[in-house]
């Protein structure tokens, strides 16, 4: 405030020109008015750096979260704000319009990233007799299909009831949220000590919280109908049913706690504790992985009386490892289904014809074969009724569901089946599959494989150093890319899955929940590989075809040609949405060209327009306050020397040697004592220009006229500065434009002790050629630049290219390579239509550089990246 | 700038505390923490601060009422909010109302501490 009302007492009393206002004052104002300047650019760097940041992660094909999404954007609005508020520091509060237009767009985004999927809400438990379809956005799909199914007279569920979305509201409320987002906002993603760590105490402020009173005494009365319903001291099973799961080919597959035989005492605990399972590390990192928010799932809990399973399975009604399937596919296992569900049980496996009468095609019984050590001694398998009755109802389910069914059941000891879930099979992906191969089958020349055998539990090639992990100490250990050997495929591994590059497991089948999640992932999965524990050493590198069931010594470039490119993991995710949708107020540039007519704050649509307005902006309000106060017109001085062109400097702090006469019109390169205009000026002067292109003198200066009278076609700064070249001065900062025909440049740095601020910027347009022409030597310079680790955009014939966060003497050398080419890259009007001579060009061009750099006193060619 | 002005930390929660003041600790930068808005401004009233790195959900009051308290009684003190989570428009609300700088955590310390040499240049740059 006190910055504005100087500038305006000094405005009213500039305009005419007092001469009360000493000198001293107007060199203060002036360096306030720098000041705001530099950190409006500090602030321009670190919104554009976000912004690409951004843009990265949208395009990487990787997944990403919402808390890093949220923290970028968060970057890019707090900077353009501080970007506005310098500016109109700068220029009296002129773009006032800009703060409305950021404020806008900050509201905007907000509410594309705080979006609360619509919510509905009813009684706080429901009899599974009163659910069906319709009541999925309460009960969550699970329960809504199996309470569906229950009604029809060939399927028995159990009995029981739902917890409902809106009794979990109203037990978790804003403030347990508040507290969840907090620590999940500030998670290290790479740190798996802590993101175990984060999601123990996110479930723990679940379990702690009371059940709200209203709440635990329903949940009560409701069980005591089942127990009049049964017997007393009926024990139930306490199943997960989620909400918002509903995208095609995200299975959400065994993420959630279920717990089983618990009876009336231990029913509250029971329940938050499944509540609190949405943010055990499975769940939270599959999420993660996928693209889903918190919010976008909510918990809803279905209590169901527990059948006293004798043997339980999984059915598929249609095989999900053959593409054009004919087969019902049953996994089974004596007592609860749950060991075949987790993965952790040998099962038998039977293929059963879809056709009547449903005859067995194929049998592999493998209780009893496996080497688990928490099977029971008495194995039970299913009868040829049993198997009967199971594909009957499948293809039941199948109908009713109009899709293939993944069907969870078990048979209790009087023979009766009941349905414990039904849910879509994810879709199958296509792929070109042999007829399952016989194990180790030469697919390819070669050293053959040392390991074969075992369950393809999802199909891939992959290559990786072994990391074996039978403990929650390795899990935390586990290195990025590595395969994972385990005993056991129990789904507590899920978090892994994200890290690892193939799983390889001595038990387990295709059933489990690591498998299906592994095919999604498109990670390589082994399961049942018999010596798998004891033969696989860590650190050993292996190739995994899990397909042709083989594991091969070293890396197989020979196997590995026939991956299949990995899916976008995050296509159609509700994270992925929103940010397409936040893109769209943020990266998109509709104000190019500052000589156009609409270049002005009204139409700022974006993020990327108002950085750019305000840079452009903050520019010419440095130029115009040189011209409306301290420096009147004859205040850009002439360098003098033997410099080719005309080279005109403006001070605007501690630019030139002390001791200076400020009257001076012309300065030589001895009394600038600016660091980044000698680091561009010995670029400059590094090498004879070659003089103007090969076209007579005549047709030149006819170039510089038209586009003098032409300025449309030519980007950038008002036009009193056309055809001039012209440095902005400070002792650590330098904006150079050059101007020339219809090229622009543009090299804006600031070298500072400070990282953050610390940049290299370089824009170039235009060039007396058509456009392919142009775009072509944009190109040329872009691969050179490239090559000198700047970080390059190119639109057609504008170019970008950035270095950032660097220390001195590397800014220095850039610096050195941009006044190099903004010379040198004159010279290429012409020839650009001539592919031998850009060739020769970039020769040339890296030559002189190679050179000019190797003259350096220090003789150091930094390059911190590859070529 | 006095030789003897400190950094203040308001967090309320004691792990960040104790990391962050490790962080500074080893760079010799002086400092107190205060566990929230109230011993914030105690420290204000018998200590020298001239950079707050502050939390914005905190028991009590929170991080932005308790800018404009510290303001206040030193109008010239520079806050830098550091927090783990906000709407996006909070952070513009912040900035509207005086902070120097608005960060999510988690936050690089090297690009912390060159934040708080920022705001401690703006500060020195005020009184001459």
């Amino acid at each position: 405030m006190a910055m504005r009302r100087i500038l305006s007492f000094l405005k009213q009393s500039l305009s005419p020109p007092q001469p009360s206002v000493s000198p001293e004052a107007l060199r203060n104002a002036f360096k306030r008015r720098y000041e705001h300047f530099r950190g409006l650019l500090t602030a321009n760097n670190n919104a554009l750096q976000a912004m690409a940041d951004l843009e990265k992660i949208y395009y990487s094909g990787e997944s990403y979260r919402m808390a890093a999404i949220h923290s970028k954007i968060t970057t890019i609005l707090v900077n353009v704000y501080k970007m506005v508020r310098n500016l109109l520091e700068m220029s009296d509060g002129k773009y006032a319009e800009l703060q409305q237009k950021l404020e806008k767009i900050s509201s905007d985004l907000d509410e594309i990233i705080e979006k609360h999927p619509p919510c509905h809400e009813g009684p706080f438990i429901l009899p599974l007799t009163e659910v069906n379809l319709g009541a999925r956005n309460l009960v969550g799909d699970k329960m809504a299909r199996l309470g569906d199914i229950a009604p029809l007279s060939a399927i028995l569920v159990p009995q029981g009831f739902v917890v409902t979305a809106s009794a979990t509201r109203h037990f978790l409320t804003s403030r347990h949220i508040d507290e969840i987002n907090r620590k999940l906002q500030m998670l290290d993603p790479d740190d798996l000590d802590q993101f175990y760590k984060t999601c123990a105490e996110m479930q723990k402020i679940v379990t702690d919280s009371p059940l709200p009173p209203d709440l635990e005494e329903l949940l009560h009365v409701h069980y005591r109908r089942l127990e009049q319903a049964t017997h007393p001291g009926c024990l139930v099973a306490l199943r997960s049913s989620a909400l918002g799961e509903d995208s095609t080919g995200v299975s959400f597959a065994g993420l959630y706690r279920t717990a089983l035989n618990v009876d009336g005492e231990k029913l509250c605990r029971a329940y938050k504790k499944i509540i609190a399972s949405k943010y055990g590390p499975k769940a939270t990192s599959y999420r993660r992985k996928r693209g889903y928010r918190h919010l976008d799932i909510e918990m809803c809990v279905g209590c169901m009386v527990m059948v006293d399973a004798l043997v339980s399975g999984v059915t598929y009604s249609m095989d999900p490892s053959a593409e054009k399937s004919t087969a019902i596919r049953i996994n089974a296992a004596s007592g609860i289904a749950r060991g075949v569900v987790d993965g952790t049980t040998a099962t038998d496996l039977f293929l059963i014809s879809r056709e009547k009468p449903f005859p067995l095609v194929h049998k592999e019984l493998r209780q009893g074969l496996s080497t688990s050590a928490n099977q029971e001694a008495m194995t039970v398998s299913l009868t040829d009724a049993q198997l009967r009755k199971l594909a009957e109802t499948a293809l039941l389910l199948e109908n009713h569901f109009g899709e293939p069914q993944d069907i969870e059941w078990s048979f209790d000891r009087q023979g009766r089946l009941f349905i414990l879930q039904s849910r879509p099979i994810p879709p199958h992906k296509t792929q070109e599959k042999q007829e399952a191969p016989a194990p180790g089958y030469p697919r390819e020349i070669g050293e053959p494989p040392f390991l074969v055998g075992g369950i393809c539990a999802s199909d891939g090639y992959a290559c990786g150093e072994i990391f074996r992990v039978d403990s929650p100490e390795e899990l935390r250990k586990f290195p990025q890319g590595a395969v994972l050997v385990l005993h056991h495929p129990s789904p507590e591994w899920a978090p892994l899955l994200g890290r690892a590059s193939a799983v390889i497991a001595e038990n387990g089948t295709e059933a489990g929940h690591l498998a299906t999640i592994a095919r999604e992932f498109g990670i390589p999965a082994l399961f049942s590989l018999p010596r798998a524990m004891s033969t696989l050493e860590n650190g050993q590198v292996i190739t995994v075809d899990s397909g042709g069931r083989a594991i091969y010594r070293g890396s197989r470039k020979d196997l590995l040609r026939k991956q299949r490119v990995r899916k976008d993991i995050m296509a159609g995710s509700p994270v992925q949405r929103i940010l397409t949708m936040a893109m769209q107020h943020i990266t998109p540039l509709n104000l190019n060209d500052p000589a156009a007519s609409h270049f002005k704050s009204s139409w700022c649509e974006t993020l990327h327009d108002i950085t750019r307005f305000c840079h452009e902006k903050s520019v010419s309000e440095m130029f115009n306050f040189g011209q409306e106060h301290h420096f009147d017109k004859g205040s850009a001085k002439q360098l003098i020397g033997e410099a080719a062109l005309e080279w005109w400097v403006i001070d605007l702090a501690d630019g030139f040697r002390k001791g200076l006469d400020e009257k001076t019109t012309t300065v030589r390169i001895e009394d600038i004592v600016s660091l980044p205009m000698l680091a561009i000026w010995k670029g400059i002067s590094a090498f004879p220009w070659d003089g103007p292109p090969p076209i007579s003198a005549r047709g030149f200066g006819s170039i510089i006229l038209q586009s003098a009278m032409r300025p449309d076609l030519d980007p950038t700064v008002p036009s009193g500065l056309t055809t001039k070249n012209y440095f902005l001065i400070s002792e650590n900062f330098c904006n150079l434009s050059v101007r020339l025909g219809y090229h622009y440049a543009m090299i804006e740095t600031y070298m500072s002790d400070l990282l953050t601020e610390s940049y290299v910027t370089f824009r170039f347009k235009g060039g007396a050629a058509d456009l392919r022409r142009k775009a072509v030597r944009a190109k040329l310079l872009a691969d050179i630049l490239q090559k000198f680790d700047f970080r390059v955009e190119l639109h057609s014939d504008a170019l970008l290219a950035r270095v950032k966060k660097k220390p001195r003497t590397y800014l220095e050398q850039r610096l050195q390579i941009l006044g190099y080419l903004t010379l040198h890259a004159r010279q290429l009007d012409m020839i650009m239509d001539q592919p031998q001579a850009v060739e020769q060009y970039r020769e040339k061009f890296l030559a002189d550089i190679k050179l000019m750099l190797s003259r350096n006193s220090t003789a150091t060619f930094e390059k911190s990246g590859h070529e | 700038m006095n030789e003897k002005t400190k950094l203040m930390l308001v967090d309320d929660e004691p792990d960040f505390l104790e990391i962050i003041g490790k962080f500074f600790s080893r760079r010799k930068i002086a400092f107190e923490t205060a566990n929230g808005c109230l011993e914030a401004l105690d420290w204000l009233a018998r200590d020298l601060f001239d950079v707050v790195i502050m939390d914005i959900s905190m028991p009590g009051l929170d991080g932005f009422k308790c800018m404009s308290e510290m303001k206040k009684v030193q109008p010239e003190i520079e806050i830098i909010f550091l927090t783990g989570h906000a709407s996006l428009n909070t952070g513009i609300t912040c900035m509207k109302h005086g902070a120097f700088d608005y960060c999510l955590k988690p936050i690089d310390f090297a690009e912390l501490f060159e934040k708080i040499v920022l705001a401690r240049r703006k500060i020195s740059g005020k009184t001459p």
